[in-house]
């Protein structure tokens, strides 16, 4: 008993008089106006679907997953969304490991309430096969630190999370067209969710019998309120859900002037959340491209006027197969043969590339190929000591680092792994640079079914 | 171990460096009545440090190490400020930012005996002395000082109080006056702080506390220039907003945001 004593935490009737008379001078302990937010920042990880909220001193994060699951009989065509939060004991002594207590119920509610009955998330496209698989969206709220006011935290944590989340695409497929093939992420790009609006907590604490009312109330101010209202809304000024549980008893005048507050809050807090979500979303498509530019860039620093066709021409490649996966698919029957036919096409297709585009692209290459000019003939003859063009060379080149690199991946995986693979090995070469580094010797080339290489 | 790497010759190289626990302090058959401090322990012939810690040492026989923490060791004579938790027949049970209840002595008060307990609530903050502190015990406090008179000692009234580091107490009560107290010259006010991280401040007015408790809030990292200018920065706003209801702005400095305690 004396142990829990010593590590709960205690306030002191000086602060909580201290507290309460400021209050009714509209002063708070922290300086800030009564209808102020504390400092809001959002964070997301490198994974779709995780966000980390840091409201003043309070931090949640919020994880987003799916799973393809059976729906609900009486809802055969739409998807579930449930919520899950975990209050860590080193948040607040007061939380226990085990059981969650009534006030992370309380949140979890409120949070799923906000999120489920106004619509906010489409629960219809996540439908997969009506009657037989849905998507099951969980979004897991870990609270890190309570400093006051995590009804509010875990909420914008959880938007975040669903707004960055991307769930895997779907097609039906098999044998009767009924089995669910769920696609790689590197194989299909995965789709964020249909989110309608966003439903945003505002939190209301209340002093001495109602007199006072701050917004985002701090750990110390929660400790001593006399009651607590959460009205969550989204910035059309649609109320979404109201909560009041307990507390002390406030007027109709006071719950329609904090519902007012709330809507200008809401639009506030929305925009920042959006902000957020889309530097996030920027930061992602530039990643997706930087990988692009990597696999292209051993090519470019291995310079020849010859070669510049042949360049341009797997620039020409890599771009117009990104856009035509069909193509792809062709190219990889063609392919499946053997050795000796795979190269024979390999130049065929080169030396086709090389004619027409050495006669289209004029002063291409000289813009992003810096040694065009600068390297000699011979020197590039040299390195072209196989059979067939250096440009085969270098998708070969691909390929075996996709082979060296990933020997057991399966079939579907196989060319978007490599092609990720593929870009980090050349990011890690573009440093120790020079001809012979960027031919490998016949007895190590070996070949496969590539649709990576050229999907590039 | 790593301590042994400090050799004990090299002891006095060690003054005023930053120790970590582990490292050998001195050679002590060479000191004779050795006055140990805080975060230092006397291992046979050797003094090993148990924290993180700047080495300090007083001629002729003193050692002690300083370091900032948010929870506070417990060592004699400190003065501190705890919250009364609980009581039993003989000891009120204080709760002094530490692993273990303090005990306050219900007769531990000047002039006080069995019949004139003094009547504490549960949540009073007090300042107190430590007398005893030993590890495995819980430790023990006094109100009066050793001569058993009141000194200042005992239950405070009204004002706020606020948790910080072990450090940044210290920080405040060195001598010359700490830059952040000294800004706040010209104002009246009181402050009392207790060297186990809690201060408690009282002012006429709730902004003018508010003002300083956030201002030493602050203050943990700043160097004396800017904690002048944050303070002039914190007045200035504070007197074009006396009338309205709106707050400061915060004080823009890592420092600040790292520093605020709840």
């Amino acid at each position: 008993m004396e142990q829990r004593l010593a590590n709960t935490w205690h306030m002191t009737i000086n602060e909580k008089k201290f507290i309460e008379s400021a209050l009714s001078k509209n002063i708070r302990v922290d300086g800030r106006s009564p209808v102020d937010y504390r400092q809001l920042t959002i964070k997301f990880g490198r994974e779709d679907g995780s966000s980390e909220v840091q409201l003043g001193e309070t931090h949640v994060i919020g994880l987003v997953s799916g799973q393809i699951v059976q729906p609900y009989r009486d809802r055969p065509n739409e998807g579930t969304l449930a919520i899950f939060t975990e209050f860590s004991p080193m948040a607040d002594p007061a939380f226990e490991p085990g059981r969650p207590g009534e006030f992370a119920i309380e949140l979890g509610r409120l949070i799923d309430r906000g999120l489920r009955e106004s619509r906010a998330v489409d629960m219809e496209s996540l439908c997969i096969v009506a009657g037989k698989s849905v998507w099951a969206i969980r979004v897991d709220l870990h609270i890190l630190d309570n400093g006051g006011n995590l009804i509010d935290t875990a909420n914008i944590a959880a938007l975040a999370a669903l707004l960055t989340y991307r769930k895997p695409e779907c097609t039906l497929g098999g044998e009767n067209g009924q089995d669910v093939v769920v696609h790689d992420p590197e194989v299909r790009e995965p789709l964020p969710l249909i989110i309608h609006h966003m439903p945003v907590a505002v939190t209301f604490a209340f002093f001495n019998e109602g007199d006072a009312m701050v917004i985002d109330p701090t750990h110390k101010e929660e400790a001593i309120m006399g009651g607590r209202m959460t009205a969550t809304l989204n910035s059309n000024g649609d109320v979404c859900a109201v909560q009041k549980a307990g507390g002390d008893g406030v007027s109709l005048s006071v719950i329609t002037h904090c519902l007012r507050l709330a809507a200008l809050k809401a639009v506030d807090i929305t925009s920042k959340i959006k902000n957020a979500v889309d530097s996030y979303n920027t930061a992602r498509a530039l990643r997706k491209v930087k990988r692009h530019n990597a696999l292209v860039a051993p090519d470019i620093t291995v310079p020849d006027s010859v070669m510049k066709g042949n360049q341009i021409g797997q620039l020409a490649e890599h771009q117009a197969q990104k856009f035509k996966e069909e193509s792809t698919k062709t190219f990889d029957t063609e392919t499946v043969v053997g050795i000796p036919k795979e190269t024979v096409l390999f130049n065929k297709k080169n030396i086709n590339f090389i004619r027409k585009d050495s006669d289209s692209f004029i002063g291409g290459p000289s813009n992003w190929d810096p040694y065009s000019q600068s390297i000699p003939p011979t020197f590039v003859r040299s390195s072209q000591i196989f059979p067939g063009s250096s440009t085969v060379d270098h998708k070969k080149e691909a390929r075996t680092m996709l082979i060296e690199s990933n020997s057991e991946e399966t079939k579907s995986n196989n060319a978007s792994s490599g092609l990720s693979r593929t870009s980090s090995m050349s990011q890690q070469r573009t440093t120790p640079k020079s001809l012979k580094d960027a031919v490998k010797p016949k007895s190590e080339r070996k070949n496969r079914p590539s649709p990576a290489s050229a999907a590039n | 171990m790593d301590g042994q790497l400090s050799a004990p010759t090299q002891a006095t190289s060690l003054f005023d460096q930053t120790v970590i626990p582990g490292d050998i302090i001195v050679d002590l058959p060479s000191v004779a009545n050795l006055r140990v401090g805080s975060g230092l322990r006397q291992d046979c012939f050797e003094l090993l440090a148990m924290k993180v810690g700047t080495l300090r040492y007083k001629k002729p026989n003193k050692y002690w190490l300083e370091s900032s923490h948010k929870r506070y060791d417990p060592s004699v004579e400190d003065t501190i400020l705890g919250i009364v938790v609980g009581r039993n027949s003989e000891n009120f049970l204080v709760d002094i930012k530490s692993s273990s209840l303090a005990l306050l002595p219900v007769v531990a008060f000047e002039g006080g005996t069995k019949k004139n307990i003094p009547k504490l609530e549960i949540g009073s903050l007090l300042y107190v002395r430590v007398v005893k502190a030993n590890h495995g015990t819980n430790p023990e406090l006094s109100c009066t000082d050793a001569s058993g008179k009141a000194a200042q000692f005992g239950p405070l009234k009204e004002g706020y109080m606020f948790d910080s580091s072990t450090g940044l107490a210290r920080m405040l009560l060195s001598t010359p006056t700490c830059p952040v107290l000294q800004a706040f010259d010209l104002q009246r006010f009181k402050i009392v702080i207790g060297l186990n991280g809690r201060i408690w401040v009282n002012a006429s007015t709730p902004s003018m506390v508010v003002l300083i408790s956030n201002a030493i809030m602050a203050s943990e990292f700043l160097s004396a220039s800017q904690q002048a200018n944050m303070v002039k920065e914190l007045t200035d706003q504070l007197q074009t907003r006396c009338s309205r209801t709106v707050g400061f702005i915060t004080v823009n400095s890592k420092s600040a945001v790292v520093n605020s305690t709840s």
